[in-house]
């Protein structure tokens, strides 16, 4: 018999996710669509003065990804659970913790990569200085990953429930205050010329951290959550 | 309350020994205490009503679910879930199926996270189970007894003793029923043991196979 | 180590038992609560002299403060039982743990409301962003999932069981939103009462707030062992010692 090895079974569930994701590429595009739309009002609802959507254009870009993101999160585990590949991959001779690391990072991938990459536009749109971009981008790229772990635990939890969308609202909004807080101070500082690496070496570090332990805590709550 | 209805003592060694097994949802007692083993080799149906608790038993023995009573010995030792993985295959009620990928995708992704049988790959397996030609057609494009079958294709292809089969007869035709029979036999040959639920009238194996009874 | 601490915590945490032993406990932790209650507020409200710089505005400390210290004690507390019921997987563990999410929430919410009844004449607003209302604002939401999670499940001890992790995770976060924002904004006055060391309160304040922290501690044991009691009645309701309690009561 020749079991598996790790990395096969990495790349299976990478590949499997990545193109289940491919042949639905429009799903892709909703968050995108979400957050253009988001931004588009700010100016209606705030008037179309420059100095004022300069100042809360890092802000309110860092919570329009964080609410797309958050729409996008519910649907992670829900159809593997309806059609019984979530029991068939816990059921299988790898590491779970690892298994479900490998479709947090393909939901990394399909979700917050192509809000990243607009990020810039829509940074654009509300007049942010281009001199900030790219700490808004290196903001974007250690906090989206870590509300995609964090997100994807409470996910597994809900797993089981019967309602989930408002709920996971709820329960991430504690932990993603933290998260919000450094990104928008590193592009408040840097938009006020004041040095902004300090929170973002406290995100890299905090993604560090749940590089580590989001996907153990994940596999331990998919347990408890399906254990009916 | 639960009896086992006498069977020839077996050469065979034995695989699943499970004593005074009880289940309970809600604090209501879902079935047990119940005792029955599995020797290599051996094919078992579980039979009860519905609600009797038999996709349950399965779902305790493939470690999805937490025994809350009783006892488990595998080959004589106590069964660890963490021991079983690969080993046990499920196919329950949901198929494991995506069904925006093919049936070779499907396969691909499962021998990619469990391993494959020697000399078995996706192609051969996918023309034995009787899906040839239809390969690479989204799953959901495929009938209820196809889909059935691109699920069996995994029991050929991924290595395990013991397979848990809840239903698997369910939307199969007359020589679907028969592919099942076959796949048991060959599998209970190479000192495969598998647990079978099924209700209703079907042509189960030849003779007269074991049984667990959930209720007396 | 005695082996009988073991036994007797066995003995306790089956259903039946601690269903006797809190209805024997309930009323008397009801009646100190509301004694100790008593003599706190007439402590605080009457005795006590004024504050030289918030005059009698102050007062709603007495309410304030030991709501506080319990939102975040019952938080500490729902999230021991959690980790023993997921750990364990002890039944009245996991009753606790839920029943008491509710009373801490409760509490929780009082702190947020005196605080902005306090901070309207000391800082001349309702609400403000201060680190210490913020990270109080998180812990309601906190709770607010826990017990939210815990009503989502079919089965309410799978429910249980998710909500309990829910807890452990809520108390790592707690330090953290709690660092988060005090880098982020810090507005509130200092800790005024130090365990360690010398209290920079008068000991005419002190002592009310310190009755009013043991009344509520003793609110607390009897509304969660009211909760409980009914929470172990509905849960076990099909066992024996259940049938019994309602053939005694139904008894006329």
């Amino acid at each position: 018999m020749s079991h598996a090895t790790l990395a096969s079974a990495c790349a299976a569930v990478l590949r499997r996710d990545l193109t289940l994701a491919w042949r639905r590429r429009g799903d892709i595009a909703m968050p995108v669509l979400y957050a253009l739309i988001v931004i588009t009002l700010f100016p209606f609802a705030l008037g179309p003065e420059d100095a004022l959507l300069q100042r809360i254009a890092g802000g309110a870009v860092l919570v329009t990804m964080l609410l797309a993101m958050l729409l996008a999160l519910d649907a992670m585990f829900r159809g593997d659970i309806e059609d019984g590949s979530l029991e068939q991959l816990m059921m299988s001779p790898q590491p779970l913790a690892l298994m479900l690391g490998m479709k947090i990072l393909a939901h990394w991938v399909t979700t917050a990569l192509p809000l990243i990459v607009i990020a810039p536009l829509l940074a654009g749109m509300l007049h942010l200085p281009t001199a900030v971009m790219p700490v808004l981008v290196y903001a974007l790229l250690l906090a989206t990953p870590l509300l995609s772990l964090l997100g994807a635990v409470l996910v597994a939890l809900t797993a089981g429930s019967r309602r989930s969308g408002m709920l996971l609202a709820l329960m991430l909004l504690p932990l993603c205050v933290p998260v919000v807080i450094f990104a928008a101070g590193a592009v408040a500082a840097a938009q006020q010329g004041l040095p902004w690496l300090a929170p973002i070496a406290w995100l890299g570090a905090a993604l560090v951290m749940a590089l580590v332990l989001a996907p153990l805590a994940c596999a331990a709550a998919l347990r408890i959550a399906l254990d009916a | 309350m639960t009896a086992l209805s006498a069977t020839a003592p077996s050469p065979q060694k034995l695989l699943l020994e499970a004593r005074a097994l009880s289940f309970y949802r809600q604090d209501e007692p879902v079935f047990g205490p119940l005792d029955f083993c599995l020797h290599e080799g051996e094919v078992a149906l579980v039979e009860g009503d519905n609600g009797s608790g038999k996709t349950t038993l399965l779902r305790i023995l493939a470690g999805l679910l937490h025994l809350d009573e009783g006892e488990l010995r595998w080959r004589g030792q106590p069964w660890r879930r963490i021991e079983h993985l690969g080993d046990t295959l499920f196919l329950g009620h949901h198929l494991g199926l995506k069904s925006d990928l093919s049936a070779r995708e499907n396969l691909a992704v499962a021998a990619g996270t469990y391993g494959k049988r020697p000399g078995r790959d996706v192609t051969n397996v996918l023309n034995d189970i009787g899906l040839a030609g239809y390969e690479d057609e989204p799953v959901r494009r495929l009938s209820a007894g196809q889909k059935k079958r691109a699920a069996l294709a995994r029991l050929l292809l991924l290595p395990a003793t013991l397979w848990l089969l809840d239903e698997p007869y369910a939307n199969l035709d007359r020589t679907g029923i028969e592919l099942v029979n076959r796949l048991l036999l060959e599998h209970a040959a190479e000192g495969g043991a598998a647990l079978v639920t099924s209700h209703g009238a079907v042509s189960f194996l030849q003779g007269e196979p074991k049984r667990v009874r959930m209720h007396a | 180590m005695a082996n009988w601490i073991p036994l007797w915590v066995h003995k306790l945490s089956s259903p039946p038992n601690f269903y006797r032993f809190a209805g024997v406990l309930r009323p008397w932790a009801l009646g100190l609560a509301l004694l100790f209650g008593a003599i706190a507020l007439y402590g605080g409200l009457v005795l006590a002299p004024a504050d030289y710089q918030q005059g009698d505005a102050y007062r709603i400390i007495f309410i304030h403060v030991p709501c506080a210290w319990m939102s975040l004690f019952i938080y500490g507390l729902m999230a021991v039982a959690s980790f023993i019921s997921l750990v364990w997987r002890i039944k009245l563990a996991e009753v606790v743990a839920m029943e008491s999410a509710p009373i801490g929430a409760a509490f929780t919410f009082i702190t947020l409301v005196t605080g902005s009844l306090w901070g309207k004449p000391m800082w001349g607003t309702w609400w403000t962003w201060d680190a210490r209302l913020t990270s109080e604002l998180v812990l309601l939401f906190l709770y607010l999932g826990v017990i939210g999670l815990y009503h989502s499940f079919e089965d309410r001890r799978q429910g249980a069981r998710a909500a309990a992790f829910l807890a452990i995770i809520g108390i790592i976060n707690v330090p953290i939103v709690h660092f988060s924002v005090n880098w982020w904004n810090t507005l509130h006055q200092g800790s005024t009462v130090r365990i360690l060391g010398p209290s920079k309160m008068s000991s005419d304040m002190l002592w009310p707030l310190l009755t009013m922290m043991v009344a509520t501690k003793f609110y607390y044991i009897a509304s969660l062992f009211g909760r409980v009691r009914t929470d172990l009645l509905s849960m076990e309701s099909g066992k024996d010692w259940v049938r019994q309690i309602a053939d005694q009561e139904g008894r006329p």
